[in-house]
């Protein structure tokens, strides 16, 4: 709502400069996002929440400014003459569907003259952002910001007739407006028609061929209350929007609709001459309620944690127009005027105080107690897994959950289901709810790497969105996805560190799985205890091909919530060995066809207490290794609790296992 | 044969003064000490001397050879010390950069996230979270928005299929946790919102949100300016100054906003405060009655204040962003900043 500072002071008077009145407008809740000066006067831009409509006028601001300032609000005269000949001796108005139209007036002027209005209305109007038009349509616009209430002027001679009818459009009637698009109309949308076409379209816009013109003598004003909802759905659906629609949309002050229209009526006699017919056609359906509210000064008190006196609650409510109706010791029972629609509660009443009485007066204190925060096993899992992806070089994404459709391939392990569609996306193209997050970080890769970074080694930890079959409700999973750019092993290893120190009981388990996603025989997927964790793999040739990748990452995607469920938070402390260990290092030689998993599992099956540990070095397979067979490098850890073993115990140790592994496997020390 | 030796011990210890460089002390070590070196093959040659001279030459040798084993070894831990001395030739370049290992990053979304949790834990605020694919009663009707208001409209709100749609605010979390337990309440809910904006600088179609609620008996608009003073200042700053100002929000009563001083020009004005000297932190207020009742508390008992916060915008105000984009893009040139 642009407003102008001097046009201002003709509602109220007060002496705040510019800036302080846009502070004290600011500080009720009216935000001034600009102050722009123009001529010798300023023109605020103000931000009116949508609970405000008659803010929508300078009254209601004046009316603000006044109750701030103690200042008296100054309301125009509407008192005008008339001629004896009355309205509805010249025209009628029906009302067809009073509940979209619950209040229709109807004034007429006759033996105006056209013509271009006076200096000072063009300068106000101009402040403001207005284009002059002729003296009618100026002083329509000049009313519509003086009380908030939209004003239409018909030229009364070119409608049929000579009367109004409200009622709904007939399917694909067609109306062209003042501005001169075309609109086809349907029985939902609200038109004001002579005998035989629509002339305007309720709240929104007038049509052409009524409309005032150099040539117009005799003018039909209409003000009136129409149904916010309705003209806003027109509003939306024709795509139209006017300082008309803007304030309907928001609701008009009721009581108002025929002091405007006395407003516009006095205002054209005196401008541009004219005869005002004696009376009005005033079609009102409204039911005529009082609210009445009762205000207890404790409760205000306490719910602002403030003290003040029933007087200063009682001056602030009338400085705001409301009527104190009776009051006891600790109450107040409060009338709230017409255009105050979104007061009708208690705690209606005191925001108002609050309000005014300024939050900068509201105290900044608290004696709220301690409280012991609850514990929450997810967030303790989330912060220890990021420290460990991220002490491991990997760097968090967050991408978007809704993608395309290319980017929500590949999720069988997942959900068979379809995605979940989105009935309204902002690109057509984009309109499924992921139910995986690997696309997204390929996709985050690509972009690393069109800016020259060659290795992105990345993870997202967000939800995936899982529709169910006998439920509407989708599941909302909670993943890790892991891009790495070290290789298979590398990875997998991040993978083992998070279940190591989540310190969960259930072992790792990895079992070859096919995806088409990675390159055959280097994907696996992975269980703890029986249940899906997730999977691992290197990207096929051919994803990296498609990507046009320059190196080959691989990915896992685990069920993070699985891993909250399974971790164990509750670690204690190992006694640290109190004698050494001692290690051998061996090259096995065995066929391809033998797993890390076969080696370990028949020395572990030997159940030697003595072995502390066995951990793998690397696969070598070349010159010095027979075709069709590979060398194993290992270390074997061995360890007493109460002793130091002897260099001779663990040779013996060591002959044991490798003749088991002799046996059991075929396997042979490499020579 | 006694003169020959004398005379190699005399050329060895020539030889090693010459000796420039490990290599070069190297190559002595090979020409006297080594398997085909002068040593041997003396030692060699003793068999064929006379008897009484092999003992005499065989002492003689040795001991040789263990002197000059001796020279070579002062002569190496020579150059090693000098090896250390500045202004010899080969000289440590201490200019020469650290060896880095890669470390990650967390996403500065989350490092927010965590500062703000870290805040309100101390005030005692536990951590809810709820769905981002919600029903329509607790995005709307259970807050106290209206069947008609704008913001249920397609252009405000992502829609699915079954009357399901991807909540717009996190506010949906205070509905659940209030339908679930009993006062009193201090909660905050991070989380992911979507909203069907055209995606610019200012703008994303999918943000994060914090929604933060306190539910007691006798808790008061004071306690709100106290609580998000507190977190305000303990976020930009104790030196900022604070601004609550009247506002709307269907499901609070009253309202307020809440802005800081502009920290990029301490209040001055400038383009990122719009010349106002105040930036927009916060949404907040007065839980409104028409919520207790969706939620089946007693609004004469308690009283409440519910706040929110768009994490996307105080990151941006931390660290000066200028484009909300960059947080989805995930750049590892942005990312690796934070
Ligand atoms: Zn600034």
């Amino acid at each position: 709502m642009k407003v102008s500072y001097n046009w201002l002071k003709d509602y109220v008077k007060h002496n705040f400069s510019v800036k302080e009145l846009s502070e004290r407008l600011t500080n009720v809740g009216l935000v001034v996002d600009t102050t722009t000066p123009i001529d010798k006067d300023s023109c605020l831009d103000i931000e009116v929440t949508s609970n405000r409509p008659d803010c929508l006028g300078f009254i209601g601001i004046a009316r603000e400014v006044a109750a701030v300032a103690c200042n008296e609000l100054i309301i125009p005269d509407v008192d005008y003459a008339t001629i004896s000949e009355d309205v509805k001796d010249i025209t009628n108005v029906t009302v067809k569907d009073k509940e979209l139209c619950p209040r229709y007036t109807a004034r007429i002027i006759k033996n105006v003259s056209m013509g271009p209005s006076p200096e000072w209305l063009q300068k106000k109007i101009n402040t403001i952002g207005l284009r002059p038009v002729n003296n009618i349509v100026d002083i329509t616009n000049y009313v519509l910001m003086e009380s908030g209430q939209p004003l239409h002027a018909f030229d009364f001679d070119k409608l049929s007739g000579k009367k109004i009818t409200v009622r709904r459009a007939l399917n694909g009637e067609v109306m062209v407006a003042i501005d001169g698009s075309k609109c086809t109309l349907t029985p939902d949308m609200l038109v004001i028609a002579d005998s035989r076409k629509p002339v305007a379209i309720a709240g929104l816009m007038g049509g052409r061929d009524t409309e005032v013109s150099d040539t117009t003598k005799n003018i039909l004003l209409e003000s009136a209350f129409f149904e916010p909802g309705n003209v806003r759905r027109t509003s939306r659906k024709l795509g139209i929007r006017t300082d008309s629609s803007y304030r309907f949309e928001r609701r008009v002050d009721p009581e108002c609709v025929d002091w405007a229209s006395r407003r516009a009526a006095k205002l054209i006699q005196e401008i541009a001459g004219g005869e005002i017919a004696e009376g009005v056609i005033d079609r009102n359906y409204l039911k005529k309620e009082k609210t009445n509210v009762t205000l207890r000064i404790a409760r205000l008190n306490s719910l602002l944690g403030i003290h003040i006196e029933k007087d200063l609650v009682k001056d602030i409510m009338e400085r705001l127009q409301f009527k104190i109706i009776s009051e006891t010791k600790t109450s107040l029972k409060v009338n709230v005027p017409t255009f105050r629609g979104d007061v009708y509660r208690e705690i209606d009443l005191i925001e108002e105080v609050a309000r005014i009485h300024g939050y900068d007066n509201i105290p900044t204190k608290s004696n709220i107690g301690l409280k012991p925060i609850q514990e929450n096993k997810f967030d303790v899992v989330v912060e220890k897994v990021r420290n460990i992806i991220s002490g491991l070089g990997f760097s968090e994404v967050i991408t978007d959950s809704i993608v395309g459709n290319s980017q929500n391939q590949h999720d069988a392990i997942w959900s068979d289901n379809s995605s979940i569609k989105i009935v309204n996306p902002i690109r057509q193209d984009e309109n499924l709810l992921r139910k995986t997050l690997v696309h997204n970080l390929l996709r985050v890769k690509k972009h690393n790497q069109n800016y020259g970074i060659e290795k992105t080694q990345i993870y997202e930890l967000s939800k995936i969105y899982l529709p169910q079959k006998n439920d509407k409700i989708p599941e909302e999973k909670e993943c890790l996805c892991i891009l790495g750019e070290e290789g298979f092993l590398s990875l997998k290893g991040v993978v083992e560190a998070i279940h190591k120190h989540l310190n969960i009981e259930h072992k790792l388990e990895s079992t070859p799985y096919r995806f088409d996603l990675f390159r055959p025989g280097k994907s696996a997927k992975l269980k703890l205890g029986g249940k899906v964790l997730g999977y691992i793999g290197e990207l096929s040739s051919g994803t990296i091909k498609g990507h046009d990748f320059r190196s080959t990452p691989c990915i896992t995607e685990l069920n993070f919530n699985l891993l909250v469920d399974m971790a164990n938070l509750e670690s204690s402390f190992q006694k640290i060995p109190s004698f050494p260990t001692m290690m051998r290092d061996l090259a096995i030689v065995s066929d391809e066809k033998i797993t890390w998993n076969d080696i370990r599992g028949c020395i572990e099956s030997l159940k030697i207490d003595y072995v502390d540990g066995i951990e793998f070095f690397d696969v070598y397979r070349g010159k010095q290794v027979e075709q069709g067979k590979k060398s194993i490098a290992f270390r074997l850890i061995f360890r007493a609790d109460d002793r130091t073993l002897k260099s001779e115990e663990v040779d013996a140790l060591q002959e044991k296992i490798l003749e088991n592994l002799n046996k059991i496997l075929g396997v042979k020390l490499r020579t | 044969m006694q003169k020959k030796l004398i005379e190699l011990q005399n050329q060895a210890k020539d030889d090693l003064a010459k000796a420039k460089s490990p290599d070069e002390i190297e190559r002595v070590r090979t020409k006297y000490l080594g398997r085909k070196g002068v040593i041997n093959e003396i030692i060699k040659a003793i068999p064929s001397l006379r008897p009484e001279q092999r003992s005499t030459i065989g002492k003689l040798a040795n001991k040789l050879k263990q002197e000059i084993s001796k020279w070579i070894e002062e002569t190496r831990e020579k150059f090693v010390v000098e090896e250390r001395v500045p202004g010899a030739e080969e000289m440590f370049d201490l200019s020469l950069p650290g060896k880095h290992k890669p470390y990650g990053h967390k996403h500065p979304i989350t490092q927010t996230i965590d500062e703000i949790k870290g805040i309100f834990s101390k005030l005692g605020f536990d951590i809810e979270y709820g769905p981002e694919v919600e029903l329509e009663y607790y995005n709307f009707d259970a807050l106290n928005i209206p069947p008609d208001h704008p913001s249920r409209e397609d252009f405000d709100t992502f829609y699915l299929d079954n009357k399901l749609l991807l909540r717009s605010q996190t506010s949906t979390v205070q509905i659940r946790v209030m339908k679930e337990k009993k006062p009193p309440i201090r909660m905050i809910a991070p989380g992911k919102v979507f909203r069907p904006d055209t995606v610019d600088a200012c703008h994303a179609s999918m943000f994060h949100q914090i929604e933060g609620l306190m539910v007691d008996k006798g808790v008061s608009f004071s306690d709100l300016k106290f609580i998000l003073t507190f977190f305000s200042k303990a976020y930009f700053g104790q030196d900022i100054k604070m601004r609550f100002r009247p506002s709307f929000f269907p499901f609070t009563e009253p309202s307020a906003e809440v802005d800081i001083s502009c920290s990029i020009c301490r209040g001055k004005g400038c383009s990122v405060c719009a010349y106002s000297g105040w930036v927009e932190v916060l949404g907040a207020g007065m839980v409104d009655p028409n919520v207790f009742e969706a939620v089946g508390y007693d609004a004469e008992k308690y009283a409440g204040f519910a706040f929110g916060l768009g994490v996307e915008r105080l990151a941006m105000l931390r660290y000066g962003i200028d484009d909300i984009r960059l947080f989805f893009e995930n750049d590892m040139r942005f990312l690796s900043q934070f």
